[in-house]
């Protein structure tokens, strides 16, 4: 991408393809570029060492990313991180709407730093917490497992881990998008005939989807990500990041290599396009 | 129709105190007071929004206090119209039709009725955030009109308009009033909205209600010295009785003397209220005149005050008289001019005592 698009996309108001070569130009925003580029940089350096590597051995990496063990992971992953995120929009979206409403008090921060726990966990530490209470005699594992539903080494125990790591991701950017929706909009729905339940699916949650759908790719993001804390509950079966160390500890470096590139490739396209289409969601002035 | 009866409630660090008050079918009440008086949270109060510590909600005698809004046919307005903007004009119109259950022809003609009563028609499809402050303030109103309230609540409705919009709504807010035979309940705080639309009036003052009664009664004759400075009352003195022949009586104010028309008995603490255009000003030392106040004092500023200019004079009490940019000409007052101040005695309405309850 040339240095005037970027520019012209991250700073609309300031700079326009034609207009940022005529002006002088900005030096505080140049040196925000070039710091900021370090981190791009330093991504940009390592998928082009991966990528480099791979390509040169086109036959190889189509093998494996074509393997049923590969394709077969991937969309177990996929299909768990999503699991977790619907079941995250089932449960943490009335806790986010709750934390949104409710006055500042003891028992509000106290719930709101529990939520935040999977963010300042080592994720073994994490993945310990879920072990011990989903594990076939768990406080709640045994239960479960008593009616058919096991954890250890199951997809359940998967979606779960994912679930933990992941959900404050979604209930803080769910709570956010909540209180960026005015009260007094829910006061007047309410005022023309509207119950609260009414209100919440008619004016609240359309409002919101925008913030549900952020949160939810933030989320989903996390939680294919998850490794640590999915493999001490659920090693099998293979979710990618479990493969990849696998086949790391077992076949080497080249076959894990290409899997690790792979689901870069299939990660980075399914990202770009979810991130493409929030652009679409939430927009309500036809003007824009 | 809607009675509060000793209401008390609180919301965080503010409280409404004790509030009782009664609006009648068909009137058009406003409700003022100075920011942050706890005016737009009994209006939400009304609305069923906050439920009272203390007290009840009566609606045709019969207690609403725990009904929940939905179930009261209040429509609220508020200042900043709370158009849902995922939704057209006309879903907007339509909200609360299609909650009632309406058929979907039904709706659409009201809708349509709507949008041509209040001269939108061209909006329908357009979306809340690409319209304009007043074409967004006809939407809300008939959005909430559209359900057939039997009271309408509106929040500081005209406060952010232009001068032209605002003229047309107030228009539109007494013809509504007028042709609908609606119960409006208005939270201002321009006296001026009050004056021309308002049948009757509350003041709250910090969570209380310190006046209640007919909007005349409350801006001409205030029974508080506090409602008379918010009413606007450009002079309002304290003094003390000193004699009283006959009803005229005689009061001191910080060792002037003042003539004035009240009942109140020597040794009885009053306040005196002067409106600025009831205060007349002279040159001459000795002017002709039958004022039976006349204070001498120096003009210590004036200020324009739309066509009329604020004239503040130092008589040993500021005393502000209102006069017309040709009068000030005219006479060449400006600031250390010495004058005349000259008050007629039944031009001052006196507040005897420390009147603390509502009017």
């Amino acid at each position: 991408m040339k240095m005037a698009t970027l520019l012209k996309d991250l700073f609309p108001p300031y700079a326009s393809l034609s207009g940022w070569s005529r002006r002088r130009t900005d030096r505080c925003i140049l040196g925000f570029c070039l710091l900021g580029s370090v981190i791009v940089g330093i991504t940009v350096l390592a998928l082009a060492n991966i990528a480099i590597t791979e390509l040169a051995d086109p036959v190889h990496l189509f093998e494996v990313a074509t393997s049923s063990e590969v394709v077969g992971s991937i969309l177990l992953t996929f299909g768990a991180g999503l699991n977790a995120v619907l079941l995250l929009i089932l449960f943490g979206t009335p806790l986010a709407y709750v934390l949104a409403r409710s006055q500042p008090s003891r028992k509000k921060e106290m719930v709101e730093s529990i939520i935040d726990i999977p963010l300042i966990l080592p994720h073994t530490v994490a993945g310990l917490l879920v072990y011990l209470l989903f594990m076939r005699r768990g406080w709640l594992g045994a239960p479960l497992s008593d009616v058919g539903l096991a954890f250890e080494d199951a997809y359940p125990g998967t979606v779960v881990a994912m679930l933990f790591v992941a959900s404050p991701f979604y209930i803080n950017t769910m709570r956010e998008g909540f209180e960026k929706v005015p009260v007094h909009l829910e006061n007047v729905a309410r005022t023309l005939g509207a119950t609260r339940l009414q209100t919440f699916w008619k004016v609240t949650l359309p409002l919101s989807f925008r913030h549900m759908y952020n949160g939810s790719i933030l989320a989903w993001g996390r939680a294919i990500g998850e490794f640590a804390a999915v493999i001490m509950i659920a090693y099998y079966p293979f979710i990618v990041s479990t493969l990849i160390y696998y086949s790391f500890t077992t076949d080497g470096i080249r076959t894990s290599r290409s899997i690790a590139f792979t689901v870069i490739i299939v990660s980075f396209a399914v990202f770009l396009v979810l991130r493409r289409l929030t652009r679409y969601v939430g927009r309500y002035d036809d003007r824009v | 129709m809607i009675e509060f009866d000793r209401v008390s409630l609180s919301l965080g660090q503010f409280a409404l105190k004790d509030v009782s008050l009664t609006i009648n079918e068909g009137d058009y009440y406003f409700i003022v007071g100075p920011s942050g008086a706890g005016k737009t949270v009994m209006l939400e109060a009304i609305a069923g929004l906050h439920q009272p510590g203390q007290g009840r909600v009566l609606l045709r005698g019969e207690d609403i206090t725990a009904t929940p809004p939905e179930k009261r046919r209040i429509g609220l307005v508020y200042q900043d119209y709370s158009l849902f903007p995922h939704m057209t004009v006309s879903d907007n119109i339509a909200f609360g039709l299609r909650l009632q259950g309406a058929k979907a022809d039904a709706v659409r003609r009201e809708v349509d009725a709507l949008l041509r009563q209040f001269g939108i028609e061209h909006l329908a499809e357009r979306h809340p955030l690409t319209l304009s402050g007043g074409e967004q303030q006809r939407v809300a109103l008939a959005r909430s009109i559209a359900v057939k309230p039997d009271i309408l609540l509106l929040d500081e409705p005209l406060s952010a308009l232009d001068p032209v919009t605002r003229e047309k709504f107030m228009q539109d807010l007494a013809r509504l009033h007028r042709e609908r035979h609606l119960t409006v309940v208005q939270v201002s705080h321009e006296r001026s909205e009050a004056r021309r639309l308002g049948t009757r009036m509350a003041v709250i003052i910090d969570g209380r209600l310190v006046a209640e009664d007919r909007v005349a009664t409350v801006l001409n004759a205030p029974k508080r010295p506090d409602v008379a400075r918010f009413v606007g009352i450009e002079n309002v003195l304290e003094g003390c009785v000193v004699e009283n022949a006959g009803g005229l009586a005689v009061v001191d104010v910080a060792g002037l003397r003042f003539e004035a028309v009240t009942g109140a008995a020597p040794g009885e603490r009053v306040s005196l209220c002067i409106r600025g255009q009831d205060v007349g000003i002279a040159l001459s030392e000795n002017p002709a005149s039958s004022s039976r106040n006349a204070l001498s004092g120096t003009v210590a500023g004036l200020v324009g005050n739309g066509p009329l200019v604020d004239v503040r004079v130092d008589c040993g009490v500021a005393i502000n008289a209102l006069l017309t940019e040709r009068s000030v000409e005219e006479l060449g007052i400006r600031p250390g001019s010495g004058v005349v101040v000259l008050i007629k005695a039944s031009a001052i309405h006196v507040i005897a005592g420390d009147a603390g309850g509502p009017d």
